[in-house]
């Protein structure tokens, strides 16, 4: 009890000396740059200035609240959407030798496409660039989990698999009390990759597609508008966000797996 | 197949004069059984040409070396195993893979750590036994599991037992499928003197309450024990290629009472039999055992 105490005590401590070093290397590159990259203490005004009415939703007037909840919205339909897809396909691909035999060129051709590529092939099919952003974002969510997921379920130790077999358990049954329970581990981590690839896409994503998001508010109001204090802010709340998200999944990840 | 024939034959016979409150009838026979795993070294032939016939309400042990074969040997049976030649029918039908007709104890328990004590018998029940009702099932879990003494365990997880509790939540699992045929793999092996009487106590309730028509094939190391609960012993030769060395008969009468038939000279005798069988093979390999 009071070893954890002292655990917890001490990365407190060496997070707040990461802190300190990031600010104080940003504040000594801001001195360099004669406050062409606006000092940490700057950016907390900028940051303060943009957090004023972060619901507002105004038509021409939108919070960064607002547009930080439309960007999640997107990578979670994207996501969720490829997701649904990749781990059922996971399931397929990890037990039948002859689908993953099959698929595994075409996963190996299309995986290595950067993100960016399948934007305007989403733009022709779609018409409409929300719908080309969560289209992105859905096909670089597929792989990692795919990958993962298959991994996990061509590893079933053959000693759960017999018990299925000798008690003669059902597909439905064998699916969801053998494979899914001894693959959701290596699911989570597939999982976590993705949502960490869909959070960075996102925000190329909306640079191209425009419309209401982080990715769109860096480029119109932080480069275009010249104020690199908003880009500074935005970097920061992007990267808060994926580090919240990555920490989501590594919970759920540590909360299914299991002491054999 | 007209040698099999003449070993059920007589068979029957010895059998008859063993016990003749039994009409017997073939539960397994084993022909000519073969297994060789590929390795990498190239094929190991584990068991060679093994023939055994068991009969309906037989209990019979295998005991040998470590590493002789006899958990392939019961692979085999169970249809876990695939014989490289020969064949396994058990039933009645030629063995192609497991079936809930032939319930399991696996060697290193093989329960489902994400799911608790009950539910890892639960879904067995489930599975192996369609017909009946949810509150049937449930009941049955819940006997089963006061029987090897873990209803106050039922939540647990796997990982949270010890040895000799998930090896009794594996017999529990087994007896509580009911099966004709229950194949048993060192059932006993984890647990303590005393647990072992109790349970060598339920295995035999469980098959007088089935008016001793059901079929036990056993792996054990335990001499005693083999005495104790079977009908034959079958002594098995060291491998690679290993064969059945020796059938030993038990002539003791049941229901056989464990302080009594140690005086017996019918035990004595036997229990000589068989380790004379095992230890003139003895070598320092045993020990890791
Ligand atoms: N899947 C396999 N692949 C290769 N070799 C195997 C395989 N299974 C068993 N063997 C080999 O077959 C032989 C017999 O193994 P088996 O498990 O049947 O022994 P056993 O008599 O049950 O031993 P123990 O008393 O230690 O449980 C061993 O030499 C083992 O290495
Ligand atoms: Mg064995």
């Amino acid at each position: 009890m009071k070893a954890k105490a002292i655990k917890i005590g001490w990365s407190v401590v060496y997070f707040a000396a990461g802190m300190l070093l990031l600010l104080g290397m940003w504040d000594m590159v801001s001195r360099l740059t004669k406050g062409e990259i606006p000092s940490p203490i700057a950016t907390w005004g900028t940051f303060k200035e943009v957090m004023t009415n972060p619901f507002q939703n105004d038509p021409d007037n939108k919070g960064i609240g607002i547009k930080l909840l439309s960007s999640l919205a997107r990578v979670g339909i994207g996501f969720g959407l490829g997701s649904l897809i990749a781990i059922p396909l996971g399931f397929v691909l990890g037990s039948s030798r002859i689908a993953m035999n099959i698929i595994n060129p075409i996963v190996q051709i299309l995986r290595p496409v950067s993100p960016l590529a399948w934007f305007p092939l989403g733009l022709a099919i779609f018409q409409d660039s929300p719908k080309a952003s969560i289209f992105m974002i859905f096909i670089c969510s597929l792989w990692p989990t795919l990958i993962n997921t298959s991994f996990g379920v061509s590893n079933i130790p053959q000693d759960h698999k017999n018990v299925g077999k000798a008690f003669g358990f059902s597909v439905w049954k064998y699916i969801t009390k053998i494979m899914l329970p001894y693959s959701l581990p290596h699911i989570f981590t597939g999982l976590r990759l993705s949502i960490g690839v869909a959070w960075m896409v996102i925000v190329a994503g909306e640079m191209l597609s425009g419309g209401i998001g982080l990715g769109y508010f860096v480029w119109e109001e932080g480069f275009n508008g010249g104020s690199v204090g908003k880009i500074l802010v935005a970097i920061l709340i992007i990267g808060t966000v994926g580090l919240l998200l990555d920490r989501l999944f590594t919970g759920l990840q540590k909360r299914f797996t299991y002491v054999v | 197949m007209s040698t099999t024939t003449t070993k059920i034959a007589t068979q029957d016979i010895a059998d008859s004069i063993l016990d003749p409150v039994l009409t017997p009838s073939t539960a397994i026979s084993i022909n000519n059984v073969t297994v060789s795993f590929k390795t990498p070294k190239g094929a190991y032939t584990a068991v060679k040409e093994i023939s055994l016939t068991v009969q309906k309400g037989e209990i019979v042990s295998l005991i040998g070396h470590s590493g002789c074969g006899k958990s392939t040997l019961m692979g085999t049976i169970s249809g876990m195993v695939k014989p490289s030649q020969g064949e396994v029918i058990a039933n009645g039908k030629r063995v192609a893979g497991p079936g809930p007709d032939r319930g399991i104890v696996f060697q290193n328990y093989s329960l489902l750590p994400w799911l608790s004590v009950y539910r890892n018998i639960y879904e067995a029940v489930d599975s192996a036994l369609k017909d009946l009702s949810k509150a049937e099932k449930k009941e049955l879990v819940e006997r089963n599991l006061k029987t090897v003494h873990l209803w106050d365990h039922k939540d647990k997880l796997p990982g949270q037992l010890s040895g000799g509790m998930k090896q009794r939540v594996a017999i529990a699992r087994a007896f509580a499928i009911n099966p004709t045929i229950l194949l048993l793999d060192e059932p006993f092996g984890a647990l303590d003197a005393l647990t072992k009487s109790n349970m060598h106590v339920e295995l035999l309730k469980l098959w007088n309450l089935d008016n001793r028509e059901k079929t036990i094939v056993m792996v054990t190391h335990d001499i005693e024990e083999a005495i104790f609960l079977s009908d034959r012993v079958v002594v098995m030769n060291d491998g690679p290629a290993a064969t059945i060395k020796e059938i030993v008969s038990v002539p003791l009468a049941r229901p056989r009472n464990k302080k009594d038939i140690v005086h017996d000279p019918v035990y004595m005798n036997t229990h000589d039999k068989l380790l004379n069988l095992l230890i003139d093979k003895f070598s320092i390999d045993d020990i890791k055992e």
